[in-house]
């Protein structure tokens, strides 16, 4: 039998890498996306904050040695790095991306939570009750990660 | 004759890891990042002030709050480097060996932590 072949020229229509420019909602949506890039950028700050302090002279501070010299490594990170005024931008800027991601991410959960309120009906728990939640849930997040932060400085 | 075996998507378990770390970067991540910004505007010392040498100490000697450190940090490069290979697509990016950087990166990065924060445990104490 003769191998079918496929005339059909199907038209793919163009799409550029700058297509979701051209319309406000879309422009929203790649913000939504990018704000994982900052969450990345915090990550890696903390991943070299845990780096820094590896290269610590630990020996010599677990032997009680704790002065400038032994933790110099960890103390560029948290007073040079940190300090640095485009890191404080940065993390700023990082700041208010996370912000604008709990909100978008807050949003679209009763979307992906259908919490049905009995057996019989379609009816559902109304979205403003799983929202309530989520930020009773952040608020607390915020309270015990600063209240955890400034009680032992 | 081609034999086509029904096979299960793992996207499931990437899509679980980019929920949970999409919550915890809701939760969790604007209070580190006000801590990091308040550490870098006021210096913190030796023994005192916010992310000192002696609260990191404390952090990292201590088991439980070294694995919730882990946790944060692993759970935070897979939600977003998923989110960032998804990203991909829309800007014209297809490639199969994204897929290795972004999963094996995330992978890579929490596991170096990880190894990092047992290194200092055991220095420590």
């Amino acid at each position: 039998m003769a191998q079918a072949t496929s005339f059909r020229k199907p038209y793919h229509r163009e799409v550029t890498a700058t297509w979701w420019t051209k319309n406000p909602f879309y422009v929203h949506y790649m913000l939504r996306e990018g704000t994982a890039v900052l969450a990345l950028f915090a990550t890696l700050e903390i991943i070299l904050g845990v780096f820094l302090f590896a290269m610590c002279n630990l020996n010599a501070v677990a032997a009680g040695t704790v002065d400038e010299t032994t933790t110099a490594a960890y103390m560029w990170w948290a007073t040079d790095f940190l300090g640095n005024p485009v890191v404080i931008a940065l993390n700023i800027v990082t700041l208010g991306a996370q912000l604008f991601h709990m909100v978008t991410w807050f949003n679209l959960m009763p979307k992906a939570v259908r919490v049905f309120l009995n057996k019989n009906s379609t009816e559902r728990l109304p979205d403003i009750a799983t929202k309530l939640a989520l930020y009773a849930a952040a608020l607390g997040g915020f309270i015990v990660v600063l209240g955890a932060a400034w009680l032992t400085k | 004759m081609l034999k086509i075996l029904p096979t299960r998507s793992d996207e499931p378990i990437f899509w679980l890891m980019f929920g949970t770390g999409g919550m915890i970067a809701a939760w969790v991540l604007p209070a580190i990042l006000v801590v990091m910004i308040v550490a870098g505007i006021c210096p913190p010392g030796i023994d005192s002030g916010l992310l000192s040498f002696a609260q990191a100490k404390a952090i990292l000697g201590n088991w439980f709050l070294a694995l919730v450190l882990f946790g944060i940090v692993f759970i935070l490069c897979m939600y977003a480097l998923h989110r960032m290979y998804h990203s991909l697509h829309d800007l014209n990016l297809h490639s199969k060996i994204f897929w290795y950087i972004c999963y094996g990166g995330a992978a890579a990065l929490s596991f170096i932590t990880l190894g990092l924060q047992l290194m200092i445990y055991c220095k420590l104490f």
